[in-house]
């Protein structure tokens, strides 16, 4: 085989990449924001005592976990503006449908979470006469949110890399520039491996974190 | 008269994890028929003494007789354990948090080193698995898993699987610590019947009545030696040394 | 505009066959994956220290960036040095078999740490030798413990196998964004193929559900 590798090449695409990567960073940081609460949020109407309350809900998770990402974008991308009315820009709507997507991932760990909570935990809330609500608060979300979190760290990098997906929907990511540079340039090799590069220097290090975070939590439960 | 040798000889055994000693030069002898009670502080090293016995774990210095063959050496210069596979063979050993395997059955459990290690044929080690297990009342348990047996009955199958290999010398590692307290009569039972039978074994427990009861030598361990050695009712009841007192009286809350 | 699912019964082979090439996909590369995720394990426990570095970087690489972008480099760059062009279902198939590899060597691993040290300390006891405790002791709990995980890899896969779609292989994702093309109809097709793979997907969560529960009663030692 004889292949030159080019690299100046990506030395000159490396704007336009930067471009994507702000645009990839902002969905993922403004989807995570939106899944840390939401899923706590959906996490409590799941253990609901009111089958009302927790049927949708659960359904919804389901529905989330059990289809592949892709289908959801572009059912958000092409079925909310006709079904509900709501006309949202790219950008908008990418982070709509990635922050409910990792909500419901997110509401699974929270779930898990809550119901390990100790039940002395809860008692001691009661006996301090915490209202229902400020358990919540002060019981429930601390202890819920700490024992999740290696998940939702996990769960936060994959949206990160899922999130390459708004790609196929015209949404000018990291992913998009990598492509557009690549087809323009007829350097495949170069830019793809940049951008798995870049990609990779993100969600490493953050995964890191996760697996310390949980050794840290492990060994404080021993 | 052929004179008596001692089951087990220790001398000078030294160990250390990393820069923690943990012992610090134990001498010991165990005659056929003793049944040994370990006491001494949590930390103590009786846990590791066992351990050791078992072919476990390496010791710095010092050197082990078992039978009147040599079992284990500790070469300090070289930093290796030699430890002889052939007399190992013939302790068992009992830990104090299950260990049976979760993924075979009961007679599977009690079975599988039979058939693997001592070369028993399948039928003669299901034969001898399901004789111990109606000793221990326990042959309709005998297609359960571990996970659908209680504490008591767990820590029944593992002595049954240690006896499966005709040991000479048995350790009980606070066998019945992890135990809820209505069930550890029925393991201390079985103990108790082995020692009727003359099992020779070395057991660390915290149960102040069974130490009594099954004890024929209590050795008091602290600081990485046998601070005191003698009969159960002089260690337990009038101990000479001013640590083992102080100890036996915060611990089973007796004066002595 | 009214909704209305009817016309997609004109389509309905289409999908079908989409789903079936979905289900090929999924099962060669979940079958490849296995085997390869557990050499992976292997590699990375390896006493040689190059060995266990190499597969760890491999491992972590698949692990840390978009299965798209591996598509991509798959389909686009491996033919360049390779000298000779993959089929689109050959890249699809080796993407997912490395990708899903990766995964599911990171199960396998999880499974053989979970045997605690007591394990190994009964064996030692009962003076089994290495292989006996390797072979029925280790390797059977670990591959137990690993079950319901290396089923959810394999959902895993299932749905991220809509992407190759991106390569022109067609599947299931891919009919579907075809089909809506060109009736113009996305909410129906997109629905529905969404309701495909969840109908799929689902009752196989619920069997790993049920599998973890099985397993971790028996492992509740
Ligand atoms: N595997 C090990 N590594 C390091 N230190 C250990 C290990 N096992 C035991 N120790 C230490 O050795 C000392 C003696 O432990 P052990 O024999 O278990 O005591 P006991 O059974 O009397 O409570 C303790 O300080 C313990 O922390
Ligand atoms: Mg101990």
């Amino acid at each position: 085989m004889e292949y030159e590798f080019q690299f100046h090449y990506i030395l000159q695409a490396w704007p336009v990449l930067m471009e994507g990567l702000k645009v990839t960073v902002q969905l993922t940081v403004i989807a995570n924001i939106i899944a840390l609460t939401l899923g706590f949020v959906i996490a409590l109407l799941v253990l609901s005592k009111y089958w009302l309350l927790r049927a949708p809900f659960a359904l919804m998770i389901e529905l989330f976990r059990c289809t592949p990402v892709l289908v959801q974008i572009l059912w958000f991308f092409y079925c909310v503006p006709i079904l509900f009315g709501i006309y949202l820009a790219p950008l908008p709507m990418g982070i709509l449908a990635l922050g409910i997507n990792l909500a419901c991932f997110n509401a699974e760990a929270y779930r898990a979470a809550i119901q390990a909570v100790p039940r002395e935990q809860l008692d001691a809330g009661v006996a301090l006469g915490f209202s229902p609500l400020q358990r919540v608060r002060y019981v429930v979300f601390p202890h819920a949110f700490r024992a999740a979190l290696p998940v939702l760290i996990t769960n936060g990098i994959t949206l990160f890399q899922q999130s390459a997906l708004v790609a196929i929907v015209a949404l000018s990511d990291l992913m998009y520039m990598g492509r557009q540079v690549a087809t323009q340039s007829y350097r495949p090799i170069e830019t793809y491996t940049a951008v798995a590069l870049i990609y990779f220097a993100i969600s490493f290090p953050v995964s890191r974190v996760a697996a310390w975070v949980e050794q840290r939590l492990d060994a404080a439960r021993a | 008269m052929t004179e008596i040798q001692p089951l087990v000889e220790m001398r000078g055994v030294h160990k250390n994890y990393g820069t923690l000693q943990v012992l610090s030069g134990i001498d010991l002898e165990m005659w056929p028929g003793d049944r040994l009670v370990v006491i001494g502080p949590s930390g103590g090293g009786k846990s590791t003494l066992l351990r050791i016995m078992m072919g476990l774990e390496d010791i710095r210095r010092g050197e082990i007789d078992l039978l009147g063959k040599r079992y284990i050496t500790g070469h300090e210069q070289s930093g290796k354990t030699r430890i002889d596979s052939t007399l190992r063979k013939q302790v068992g050993m009992v830990f104090q948090h299950y260990t049976l395997f979760p993924h075979l059955t009961i007679i599977s459990n009690l079975t599988l080193a039979a058939i693997k290690t001592r070369g028993m044929p399948k039928p003669a080690a299901l034969d001898k698995g399901m004789q111990l297990l109606k000793r221990l009342g326990l042959e309709s348990k005998a297609q359960s898993y571990p996970s659908q047996l209680s504490g008591g009955q767990k820590q029944r199958v593992a002595i049954a699987r240690a006896l499966m290999l005709d040991p000479r010398l048995m350790l009980f590692d606070e066998v019945t610590s992890a135990l809820d307290p209505e069930l550890v009569a029925e393991v201390e039972a079985v103990m108790l019947e082995l020692a009727e039978q003359q099992m020779p074994m070395m057991l660390v427990t915290h149960d102040m009545w069974f130490a009594k009861n099954i004890a024929s030598r209590v050795i008091f361990c602290a600081g990485g030696v046998v601070v005191e050695d003698g009969p159960p009712e002089q260690v337990l009841g009038d101990p000479v040394n001013p640590r083992t007192r102080e100890f036996i009286e915060r611990v089973f809350h007796i004066k002595t | 505009m009214t909704i209305d699912f009817s016309f997609l019964a004109r389509y309905q082979d289409a999908l079908l066959m989409g789903l079936g090439m979905t289900l090929r996909l999924t099962l060669i590369a979940f079958a490849l994956g296995i085997v390869w995720g557990f050499v992976l394990a292997l590699l990375r426990n390896s006493s040689i220290a190059p060995v266990r570095w190499i597969a760890a970087v491999y491992v972590e690489f698949f692990r840390g960036t978009p299965v798209l972008i591996q598509i991509f480099w798959i389909f686009y760059c491996m033919p360049i040095f390779l000298g000779t062009d993959l089929s689109n279902f050959t890249a699809a198939v080796l993407c997912l078999t490395l990708y899903g590899g990766a995964i599911m060597s990171e199960t396998f691993r999880a499974g053989m740490k979970s045997i605690g040290r007591e394990q190994y300390d009964a064996c030692h006891a009962l003076g089994l030798s290495p292989w006996t405790r390797a072979t029925r002791i280790v390797l059977p709990q670990a591959t137990l413990r690993s079950v319901p995980v290396l089923l959810s890899n394999g959902i895993g896969i299932f749905k991220e196998s809509s992407l190759v779609s991106a390569i022109g292989m067609m599947e299931l994702m891919f009919i579907g964004t075809t089909i809506s093309n060109r009736t113009g109809r996305p909410v129906e097709v997109f629905t529905a193929v969404a309701l495909i793979y969840f109908v799929v997907a689902f009752p196989l969560t619920r069997l790993v559900t049920w599998l973890e529960k099985r397993i971790l009663k028996r492992f509740a030692i």
